[in-house]
């Protein structure tokens, strides 16, 4: 994969969202490090599970995909993909996952440690790969496995059997956590955690909001760092609190006239899919070298947390991305794309993910209709550096970007134009 | 009837499903069909629809590309394909459950690329042993009734229902002596798969009737001697290609661990005074499946009982290539054929493998590990 040059930057402001966020990412790592060395237990956490749980109960979780996501940045993904395979892994299994289980075996990863588990808390609200993938950590670490199964849905709305269904699991992994750990769940803890998740999620949705300006505010790369805290803090104060003054810079980076985004604003894209971490600096310079700016994805709309009381958590973690219906998927785009005025659509075919790539040819096709911009896809992987290429990406481009310039003089060439090759990329 | 004659019937409905579907629209049924792994079988049944299994089929995918990205399993493609193409008009529904990721998009997918026939989703819960699980497996059956009634008319009651899972678990027994009887019996890996296949796209009353009467002949036949005894591990292991390599390597397949075969047949109905209760706790009973939570891998342990239970001096894995829940499970698997000092292989296999040299050169230097 490409090298990475780092420049020597300027020390960064401590009062900037920038280093608020970081510092409650890294503080995550640390805090976690730090409680397993007290000889506290501490947990591996799926990245949609309830944060509220562990959170209520004062425990200390790290989180296996935001580890995957920063090994696979800083350039591991390959080796550690490469370890798995050697046990037999198939490289067609999710490369978070065999990064994860080859963490689980060497202890070690330069590019980001984190404890080994005491027990794990696993959600498939995202997919069931996680399932898999944590009951094979659990049966080779030999610890608890606290499961909460939370079903796709294929209705538009949660029923209120699922609810109750998952209402039940959240009180069993409750009661399962305070047998493991000894700590206590408590109701005013509870309400704190709710009033952070929400405020925080509460933040987020505005800060990522603020690309309804043109030209927007901020480059939305800065969203696939900043959801880091979004993922693993939102129920920490702290994460409001950076939250804020995330949303407090993009407002006066409006109002200044100035963004994040550093070239001049010519096109505006929605992102569909995880970052392909690996190729993290191709993928945006290939946009930004050509004024494309990123403005949004469904991340900013993945962590609105905000419910009032513990059934309405309970419904709100059925209510996440890849787990819901298409038509709610889609319009939820839909959306996205016509607040942010959006142009074009791009997508990460992520070998990594099936259900996320699974049905995204019929839904994009489907979005370009409604919004009436292009559609173009491109192959990669969230955190396997081999199933990306970088000419493929930047042809793509190109041809996405030649038809926005079409349509901006007027001649509409439709959204037809590029979807159409998602037929043909299945063979290739 | 002899055995042949018996095996060339089974024979004839596995390899021409369309005819088994034309047959009984013929007769004036309703047909839906069935995704894999698991659907409520029992429940169509009850409601006097025929459940016809759809699990794709060897053959190129086109229409389905449009739909799919090439790293999405086989049988899903390929069900979506055949689906497009119009190999199922005249069935009135699909039921599809969420059991693995790529079958979540098949439900999606279905909607809009085969619009004449209706998705009914069935959705289990991964937690399905407590009652709360239990409960909520209930409530995707009345979903799958509900959805029924609206696609086809027809109407669900208990006592048919009771009735419909007896049929179920007659034919769950006379399967599972089959398995136990083919383990001895001198029957190819073929015509074994042909007994299996033929299950999904005939009434169970129907294929109980021969299935027993090709019991007892066995039972009576000769038996297969001078064979390389295996257990097979897998999703499908149905592709007349692969059933020939292992046939001419001498490979007896003496038991199995294939959802498309024996998974389906181990776990009866219980017992209980509402039926639909009854069904609700067959699914909570269900386990040793890839694809039903599993925290202690007992799959794992249950390959390795049933392997040496039935004398199996290896076993071979039919990986499905891109079916991850099957992948996770084959590290453990390995390591415990490994530990147990048992042979094991793993093919890759998929619905579009044309050439079955690869396949053929692995088994061939398994054969000579004995």
């Amino acid at each position: 994969m490409a090298e990475e040059v780092k420049k020597s930057r300027p020390a960064p402001d401590p009062n900037s969202a920038k280093y608020k966020l970081g510092q409650i990412a890294a503080k995550a790592y640390s805090d976690a490090m730090e409680a397993k060395k007290r000889g506290e237990k501490i947990g591996w956490c799926a990245s949609n599970f309830p944060v509220e749980i562990p959170e209520t109960l004062g425990l200390y979780v790290c989180y296996p995909e935001n580890q995957a996501a920063g090994i696979a940045a800083r350039g591991g993904g390959e080796r550690m993909c490469n370890v798995s395979e050697g046990e037999g892994y198939s490289n067609d299994i999710c490369a978070y996952a065999r990064i994860s289980l080859a963490y689980a075996k060497l202890k070690e990863a330069p590019e980001q440690d984190m404890p080994q588990p005491d027990f794990l808390l696993c959600c498939n609200n995202i997919c069931n790969c996680m399932i898999k993938w944590y009951e094979n950590l659990a049966k080779e670490l030999d610890i608890p496995m606290i499961m909460i199964d939370i079903p796709f849905n294929p209705d538009y709305e949660v029923s209120d059997a699922e609810t109750e269904y998952i209402k039940a699991q959240f009180l069993d992994a409750i009661h399962q956590l305070e047998e493991i750990t000894g700590k206590k769940w408590t109701e005013e803890r509870f309400q704190e955690v709710m009033e952070s998740s929400g405020r925080a999620s509460r933040m987020w949705i505005e800060a990522t909001s603020q690309a309804k300006y043109v030209p927007s505010p901020f480059n939305g790369f800065d969203l696939l760092n900043h959801m880091a805290v979004m993922v693993t803090a939102r129920g920490k104060k702290e994460a409001g609190d950076a939250m804020e003054t995330l949303l407090k810079e993009y407002k006066e980076n409006h109002e200044k006239g100035v963004s994040t985004f550093r070239a001049e604003e010519k096109y505006r894209i929605m992102f569909e899919g995880i970052a392909c971490w690996p190729w993290l600096r191709v993928t945006s310079t290939g946009l930004k070298s050509r004024g494309i700016n990123m403005v949004t994805t469904i991340y900013a709309d993945a962590f609105g947390f905000i419910y009032d009381d513990f059934d309405g958590m309970c419904r709100a973690y059925a209510d996440v991305p890849n787990c819901m219906n298409l038509e709610k998927s889609r319009d939820k785009r839909i959306r996205l794309c016509k607040d942010n005025h959006v142009e074009g659509l791009l997508v990460h075919t992520n070998r990594s993910c099936k259900l996320w790539s699974g049905f995204m040819p019929e839904m994009s096709r489907q979005i370009g209709e409604a919004c009436g911009i292009p559609v173009t896809s491109f192959d990669g992987d969230q955190a396997d550096p081999r199933n990306f290429s970088e000419a493929q990406y930047d042809t793509r481009v190109q041809g996405l970007m030649e038809i926005m310039e079409a349509n901006k003089g007027g001649n509409t060439q439709g959204y037809t134009t590029m979807s159409g090759e998602h037929g043909q990329e299945g063979g290739k | 009837m002899a055995v042949n004659e018996l095996l060339a019937q089974l024979h004839e409905v596995a390899s021409s499903p369309r005819k088994q579907l034309d047959k009984y629209l013929a007769q004036g049924k309703k047909v839906v069909a069935v995704a894999p792994v698991y659907t409520p079988q029992e429940i169509i049944h009850s409601m006097g629809l025929v459940p016809m299994g759809v699990w794709g089929a060897d053959m190129e995918i086109n229409e389905a590309k449009k739909y799919y990205p090439a790293f999405i399993c086989s049988i899903m493609q390929t069900i979506l394909e055949l689906g497009i193409k119009g190999e199922y008009d005249g069935v009135s529904a699909i039921v599809i459950p969420s059991l693995c990721d790529s079958l979540k998009t098949l439900g999606q997918n279905w909607k809009y690329a085969v619009k004449g026939i209706p998705f009914v989703p069935m959705t289990y819960p991964q937690n399905r042993k407590p009652a709360y699980g239990i409960k909520f497996t209930r409530a995707g059956y009345a979903r799958v009734i509900s959805d029924l009634t609206v696609a086809t008319g027809a109407q669900f009651s208990e006592p048919a229902l009771a009735e419909s899972i007896r049929v179920y678990n007659t034919h769950n027994a006379v399967m599972r002596e089959f398995a136990e009887i083919a383990a001895e019996a001198d029957i190819t890996a073929a015509q074994r798969s042909d007994v299996f296949k033929s299950a999904w796209f005939m009434l169970p009353e129907e294929h109980t009737a021969i299935v027993s009467r090709l019991n007892e002949e066995l039972k009576a036949g000769p038996k297969a001697e001078g064979k390389v005894r295996v257990l097979v591990s897998g999703i499908l292991a149905d592709s007349p290609g692969l059933l020939k390599v292992l046939d001419d390597n001498g490979i007896k397949v003496v038991f199995d661990d294939v959802a498309h075969e024996s998974r389906q047949y181990r776990t009866d109905v219980p017992d209980m005074e509402n039926p639909v209760d009854a069904l609700a706790q067959k699914f909570a009973d269900m386990d040793n499946c890839t694809l039903l939570y599993d925290r202690d891998k007992k799959r794992v342990d249950y390959i390795m009982e049933q392997a040496k239970k039935h004398n199996a001096q290896g076993v071979i894995v039919l990986m499905t290539k891109f079916c991850d829940p099957e992948e996770f499970d084959y590290v453990p698997i390995k390591r415990a054929c490994e530990a147990a000092g048992l042979m094991n292989l793993n093919i890759e296999v998929d619905r579009q493998m044309v050439n079955y040299e690869q396949a053929n050169t692995m088994i061939q230097a398994f054969k000579e590990m004995f």
